[in-house]
Parts: structure tokens; sequence; C-alpha cells
């Protein structure tokens, strides 16, 4: 007796243009941003194009796109590689390949890691690099700095973000291993103490900016408050007192400096 | 017409931050130049942005945290500070950029509590989308998304040109009346500098980040004293 083999279900790939319409409103993730459902708004909105290519069927459909509005937050470059992977679920789910729950278990599933993995990495790390050295490129060369940063940090965000939505597409659950190998909190580590360097670099070309400008006084001023302001923000003050504080506090020595020279 | 050029650029940076794109074209150090060019002073805008940047290198949205406006307060403060100088004929100077960071700086956390109410509108514009799906129009649903825009836009749009005149009202009245502050005021650009620095090291919160950021500025300071007295020795 042989067994009759189970006819073999073949998921039809999304067009490329359903694809890229898709990412491209995937850049429009935080357009509503709400307490209630926080990105699930900008979820549907962009998986919306998908949807209507996979479900022929208005009522299939519409019970796909209320899926997706339910509640969804996430980093949003790293939601890309959800959303891939959620349409990775419903071609599936359209060939009737996975229970309708299967889209929303995996976007459940990941949201939580993706979005840690994604604010210590691009928006702890990779960014605030790209910040400090766009401030110390500019006292340093001028807006040429600015031009370079913006496009090299765009380089890096734009094919991330394209990459980590094709993994999701193409991989779906296997998405996390890949993630996995590229470790990024390692990465990110060495980008905070190079911004932190960065930063420090910007403070000693400020004290010499500072006495080109305005003296000898602006030059120990600001490398007293650089010292000052850390110890103060370190113990828990605030951001703006301490902007004020110091700002005061300079403006005070050189009155104080004046005097001083004025009296002798 | 300057207050208009202010109101799109920090709507379009407002939504460019949160709502679309995210790619840095809203940060202080890029928004900072652009305002300014676009106000006619690029070389205040360059002044002022590293410093903005390096004050609110932590100001991220994680989460559910709503962390200060960094757009809408690069946009008023140089903003301000370009429209203060064009009033008194000059270019964008250390002592009208510290003043403009003193008046408009706290835009910013106008800017936040906007944001905090724009979230709590947008509640609605979900609710606007459940009902469009009641009735089947599924595309229509979607669409409501955009919607957030406008608000995000219209907060910063409003706010940041409001700052900037308050700014430009008060600073040039200040420094024509007690004009002996301009260098003090000066040296306390770079006080402010200094703690912008020393904020953005400590927003990192790497464990090594103190010895990196006292490091790194003291060989600065030592690599730009030998420099001096190269230079004077030649």
């Amino acid at each position: 007796m042989s067994a009759t083999p189970a006819p073999l279900v073949v998921v039809a790939p999304l067009p490329r243009r359903v694809l890229a319409h898709v990412f491209f409103r995937s850049l429009f993730l935080q357009a509503s941003w709400n307490r209630r459902g926080m990105q699930n708004l900008g979820f549907g909105y962009a998986i919306e194009p998908a949807l209507r290519a996979l479900y022929p069927d208005p009522e299939q459909r519409e019970l796909a796109l209320r899926r997706h509005l339910g509640f969804f937050n996430c980093h949003p470059y790293m939601a890309a590689a959800i959303l891939g992977g959620a349409i990775h679920h419903e071609e599936r789910v359209a060939a009737g390949l996975e229970p309708a729950g299967g889209p929303q278990e995996y976007k459940q599933t990941l949201q939580g890691p993706l979005a840690a993995i994604g604010d210590g990495f691009f928006w702890t790390a990779l960014r605030p690099f790209f910040g400090a050295l766009g401030a110390v490129g500019v006292l340093a060369v001028g807006l040429p700095a600015v031009v370079a940063m913006v496009l090299v940090y765009n380089v890096v965000h734009v094919t991330l973000r394209v990459a980590l939505f094709r993994a999701g597409y193409q991989r779906g659950d296997a998405l996390v291993p890949l993630l996995a190998r590229l470790s990024l909190p390692v990465v990110a580590d060495r980008l905070r103490t190079a911004s932190a360097a960065l930063a420090g670099v910007a403070a000693g070309m400020l004290m010499f900016r500072g006495t080109a400008a305005a003296g000898p006084v602006a030059g120990v001023v600001a490398a007293l408050l650089a010292v000052v302001a850390y110890a103060a923000l370190a113990k828990g003050a605030r951001l703006l007192p301490t902007l004020y504080l110091s700002a005061a506090a300079g403006a005070g020595a050189a009155v104080l400096v004046a005097r001083l020279q004025g009296s002798r | 017409m300057g207050y208009v050029i202010l109101g799109l650029l920090a709507g379009l940076a407002a939504i460019e931050r949160k709502g679309f794109l995210q790619a840095m074209l809203s940060r202080p150090i890029v928004l900072g130049p652009v305002t300014g060019w676009a106000l006619g002073d690029a070389a205040g805008g360059l002044l002022l942005g590293p410093v903005l940047e390096l004050l609110w290198l932590g100001a991220v949205n994680l989460g559910a945290a709503v962390p200060a406006h960094e757009a809408l307060g690069t946009a008023a403060v140089v903003g301000g500070a370009v429209l203060a100088s064009r009033q008194m004929g000059t270019p964008v100077t250390l002592e009208i950029a510290l003043l403009a960071m003193a008046v408009a700086v706290p835009a910013a956390l106008l800017g936040r509590y906007g944001e905090r109410r724009a979230e709590a509108w947008n509640e609605r514009i979900l609710t606007r989308a459940e009902a469009q799906l009641l009735r089947h129009r599924l595309r229509a649903a979607a669409r409501c998304n955009l919607y957030g825009l406008v608000i995000s836009f219209l907060v910063s749009a409003l706010v940041a040109p409001a700052a900037a005149a308050l700014a430009a009202l008060l600073i040039p009245a200040l420094l024509r009346a007690v004009p002996g502050l301009a260098m003090p005021l000066r040296v306390g650009f770079f006080g402010a500098g200094a703690a912008a620095c020393a904020a953005a090291a400590k927003a990192l919160r790497a464990r090594a980040a103190p010895l990196s950021f006292f490091g790194a500025a003291a060989g600065t300071a030592v690599v730009g004293l030998v420099g001096v007295l190269a230079g004077r020795a030649m």
C-alpha cells in the first residue's frame, strides 16, 4: 500500500513593487503613535498593500487588517524586520499553511526583544556616535562635516533597515539567530565609549575656541565647568539648571576677572 | 517671512523626528545649520548646532518615554538667535547665541508637553480608523495613520516661531540696554558649551565614559597647547 503524498502548496512571493510599497510605508510607522495601541496604526498602514495583494476576498482582507491593528511597539528601524516577517507569515496564512493567529504570535514574540536591541544599538549608541562625530567635525571643519555625517549615517541606516526588512521577509522565524550573530550590544558599548571620547574632544576644542574668542578666562572656564558639570550631572543634577548655572558661572567669572584686572 | 520659514522648518523637522524617516535630519547638528541657512545666517546655525547636539545627545525616544523635543528647541534657539541678530544688524555673535539659548531652550520642554498631548489626541485617530474598519473601508482606515503627522507639525510650527519671537524681542533690548554684558556673555557661552559636552558624555551611560571623556578632553588640550607653543616658536 503506497501512501498518497500530500499536495504541495507553493507560497507565491509578493511582487517586488508591493514589497517596496510596504517598505516605504514602514517609514511612517510612528506617524500616529498613541498610548492605546502605540505603533499599531502605523503597522496596519504599512502592511495594508501586502494584505491587498494576498487576500482578494474582502472579508479575509479585513480580518487580516484587524489582526494587525492590535498593540504593537518596537524600535522603528527594527520594526522593518518584524514587518517583513509578518508578511512572510501572512503569505503562509493566505496559502492555508498556518493558522490566522501566526502573524500576531510572531509579532508579539519579537517586538520586545527587537525593541531592546534597536533602542540599545541605534538610539543610545549609533546615533549619538554620529551626533558627537558631527559636533566635533563642525568645530574642526564646519559645514562639510555635517554633510558627510548625514550621508554616512544614512548609508548605514537605510542599508540596515532594508536588510532587516528583507531578512524578516525571507527568513521569518529564522531571523533571530541572524541578529544574534551581529553582536550589536558589543558594538554598541564600543560606540558609546567612543562617543564619550568625542564629547571630550569637543570640550577640549571649546577650551581653545574660547581662549581665541574671549581670552584665557574662557578657556579656563570651559575646562573647569566640563569637570563640575559632569560631577553635578553624575550626582543627579537636572540638565537645564546645569546648563543655566554653567553659563552664569562663566559670565560671573568673566566679570570677576575684569574687576580684578581693573583694580590693579 | 522669517517666522513662516521657521515654522515650516520646525514643523517638518518634528515630522522627521518621529513620524517619518528618522534619518537624523531633525537632530540639532543638522537642523541648526539648515535653520541658520534658511534664515540667512548659516554660520550662526553652525555656531549653535554642535552645542545643542551635545546638550541633547541623550534625548532619545525609548519605548513610551517622551524626551525633550530637541528639534523644536533647536529651531527656536537658532531662529531666535538669527532673528535677534538681524534686528541688531550683525551676524549671530557668541553673546546673542547664549541669550537665545537662555530664552528658547525651554521650548524643548514645551514641545515634550505638546508631544504627550499629541499622543493622547492620536487615540482619537485610532478610534476613527476603527470606525472606518467597521464600515469596511480598509484603505481609509489605514490612511488614518497619516493624520497624526498634522498634529506633530502644528505643535512645532507654532511653538518654535513664538519662542524665537520672544528671543528676538528680549535679546536686542537687553544688549542695547547693558552693552557691558557682551564680554561676560561670550565667556558664558563657552561655560554652557562645556556643560553640554559633559551632558553628552553623561547621557551615554557607558562604564568607560568618564575616563574617555576626561582623557580625550585633556589629550585635546595638550595637543592644542603643543600646537600653539610650536606655532610661537617658529
